[in-house]
């Protein structure tokens, strides 16, 4: 196990930059789940940590050790690739012992780090078999064994789990989760998938257009999104954003858009006077969307047109018009009658919402 | 529904596939099919064009085939020779080239192009230009050797030298190609494997023996078997560099089946020949088939 730590990191293709001088520090033993839509960076921040991509600036530290201009073999790093990168014409046991081979381990020490990894990971009846005859969960629990029996400092992982079906992909999401607690060592983990960076990571980068946009743990991002971005990219069912004017009348601030008044915590009032704006971009999470007049004295109730409804089993998501905006409530009980262009009464904590800068789109706080 | 079936027992789609085939079925019937039966049918008799009897002899010709010196000392052992050394040679050279260019360097393009300028070439004429160049008076490449200070060699004028010729003319030709085909198939390699190995701490070589050969097997075995086919029938570097001699010494097996046919004008003798040619061709081809199939199936 050893820190990760990258500083000013930046990956240009001749002109153009793709990665903007990055700053992570990743401490021994830590996850981390790099997050972020195709095309922001996050693999190739991972791949220039592997020493596949070559760095423009900055420097890579990996323990003690700067890692800039080695290359991938003496990092001391093992990869878990998308497509599982296996070698299709070995069998599996060969799979596994090819790294420690060319490292001219022994071959008693081999079979036992083999042994270790493929009872971890319940691949001994597969130890004969060829790739092409495993499914695409054996294939990727392949792919993780042959990191194992590295005994790596870090363990890299590009999207290791986008080639697996659905239900495939919340089992292996398990097994990886249980995984760490046995193999605790320095991960990095890359996914455009939130419910991935959410549920593995120790704490969460996410990346846009190649810069850094906020790292936190899953509920600071959550909870706490540095940015519209953020805010828009964390969470099932997206954050509903709207346009609002503050206006303030006896000391109690309140923002407005058409059909639609909520009354602002003291708090949010003061950081507003603050900031000075007179618009802002209000961010309500679709569950704090409520059906209902409210049942605190923090509330604002405000009426809506039932466009669409989902009816998910576990909880019914309704998209509602709001004065011309789309606003979506999620989490509403499954039995509710709602029917399509129903006019519906809602409700939303001050408290629990989230104020964004009009032109900057950051958070004001 | 109304089936639509005619009295031939073929509905319209079906009429319609067999008036597509027909084109190409008719050209294979009379340049393929009705040949090979009329040779086969000569094989068995006495068909000299001097005096055409067409008496039925039997297996007469196949056994006087089987039985002459020349096709066992030297047609059938030149054959296999010039078919298994240029085939792994210009596979090796191909091989070689192809990883070369698959490394991105400057001037790629130019040196691609370069090498692929012996295939734009028709083998009879580099066979030509081999011929001169190797002459053993004023041959460049003769020249060149003894400015090297190296012994003068005969070139077309003893058995191996000569073959030797035919082998490099034949590997000049057919480099380029393996090169070309293989170098297709690396770049359609998927990159993931060989960053996996350069992780796993791989050698180049390493890479390129336990990484890239094995997925490049099929597309090797297909080459292979063209190749190993093609070469089995090379006939034009042959003609024109040596026509088969000195005495005879560098008759491949299609010279062997040409000279029988139209220079000692004995047909059958020639049809039994090609029929030896064309069984033993079919049997290689047949175990190369597999191995093919097999390769396919394990990638």
């Amino acid at each position: 196990m050893a820190e990760v730590i990258l500083q000013d990191v930046v990956k240009k293709y001749g002109t153009f930059k793709v990665v903007h001088e990055v700053n992570l520090n990743i401490a021994a033993g830590e996850f981390v789940v790099l997050v972020g839509p195709s095309g922001c960076g996050k693999s190739t921040t991972l791949r220039m940590i592997a020493g596949l991509e070559n760095i423009s600036a900055g420097t890579i530290r990996i323990g003690d050790k700067v890692v800039n201009d080695l290359p991938p073999k003496d990092r001391d790093i093992a990869m878990v690739f998308q497509n599982y990168a296996l070698y299709q014409h070995m069998t599996v046991f060969d799979n596994l012992a090819f790294g420690l081979r060319n490292r001219k381990v022994p071959e008693t020490e081999i079979r036992s780090e083999v042994t270790r990894a493929t009872q971890m990971l319940g691949l001994e009846p597969l130890l004969a078999r060829k790739p092409f005859q495993l499914s695409g969960g054996q294939q990727q629990r392949v792919a993780l064994g042959r990191c194992i029996v590295r005994r790596p400092q870090v363990f890299l992982f590009d999207e290791p789990l986008s080639n697996l079906d659905a239900k495939l992909r919340a089992q292996m999401r398990i097994e990886i989760k249980a995984l760490r607690e046995r193999v605790p060592t320095t991960s990095v983990y890359v996914t455009h998938d939130q419910v991935e960076a959410m549920t593995l990571g120790d704490r969460v980068v996410v990346m846009k257009d190649g810069w850094i946009q906020q790292i936190g743990t899953p509920l600071q991002i959550y909870n706490r999104p540095a940015n519209r971005f953020v805010a828009s990219f964390i969470g099932a069912p997206a954050m509903n954003f709207i346009g609002v004017e503050l206006v303030e009348e006896l000391g109690v601030m309140s923002a407005h858009a058409k059909d639609f008044k909520v009354e602002l915590s003291l708090d949010q009032a003061a950081v507003l006077r603050k900031h000075g704006a007179k618009t802002v971009t209000l961010g309500i999470r679709p569950e704090h969307v409520r059906l209902g007049t409210p049942t605190n004295n923090t509330g604002s109730s405000f009426t809506g047109v039932v466009n669409v409804t989902e009816q998910l089993g576990s909880e019914l998501v309704i998209a509602l018009n709001v004065g011309g905006s789309t606003i979506m409530a999620s989490r509403i009980s499954p039995e509710t009658e709602v029917s399509p262009h129903a006019r519906v009464q809602m409700w939303v904590d001050g408290k629990e919402l989230q104020l964004f800068d009009d032109k900057t789109e950051i958070a004001i706080r | 529904m109304t089936a639509r079936f005619t009295k031939f027992g073929f509905d319209e789609k079906e009429r319609f596939m067999l008036f597509l085939i027909a084109p190409a079925a008719i050209v294979l019937a009379c340049f393929e099919i009705i040949p090979i039966l009329i040779g086969m049918n000569a094989s068995f008799r006495e068909w000299s064009l001097v005096n055409p009897q067409r008496t039925w002899v039997g297996p007469k010709q196949y056994i006087a085939v089987f039985t002459d010196p020349v096709f066992l000392k030297m047609v059938l052992p030149n054959t296999f020779v010039l078919t298994i050394v240029s085939v792994g040679v210009s596979l090796a050279l191909g091989l070689a080239l192809a990883s070369l260019l698959n490394r991105p360097f400057f001037g790629r393009a130019v040196v691609r192009t370069i090498i692929l300028l012996p295939l734009t070439i028709a083998p009879v004429i580099t066979a030509t230009m081999m011929r001169w160049s190797f002459n053993d008076q004023f041959g460049v490449i003769t020249i060149f050797l003894s400015y090297l200070g190296l012994p003068d060699v005969a070139w077309l004028s003893d058995r191996w030298p000569s073959f030797a010729l035919i082998i490099i003319t034949d590997i000049w030709i057919w480099t380029p190609w393996f090169t070309i085909i293989l170098l297709a198939a690396m770049q359609g390699l998927p990159p993931e494997p060989f960053e996996a190995a350069r992780i796993d701490a791989a050698t180049p070589w390493c890479i390129f023996r336990r990484v890239t050969l094995p997925m490049l097997r099929p597309v090797i075995i297909v080459c292979v078997l063209i190749r190993a086919i093609d070469a089995f029938r090379t006939f034009d570097q042959v003609w024109i560099l040596t026509g088969g001699g000195p005495a005879r010494s560098t008759e491949v097996f299609s010279v062997y089946a040409y000279v029988l046919a139209f220079v000692d004008l004995d047909i059958g003798r020639a049809a039994a020949a090609a029929g030896i040619g064309a069984l033993i061709m079919l049997f290689v081809g047949v175990g190369l088939y597999r191995l093919v199939n097999r390769s396919m199936e394990v990638s």
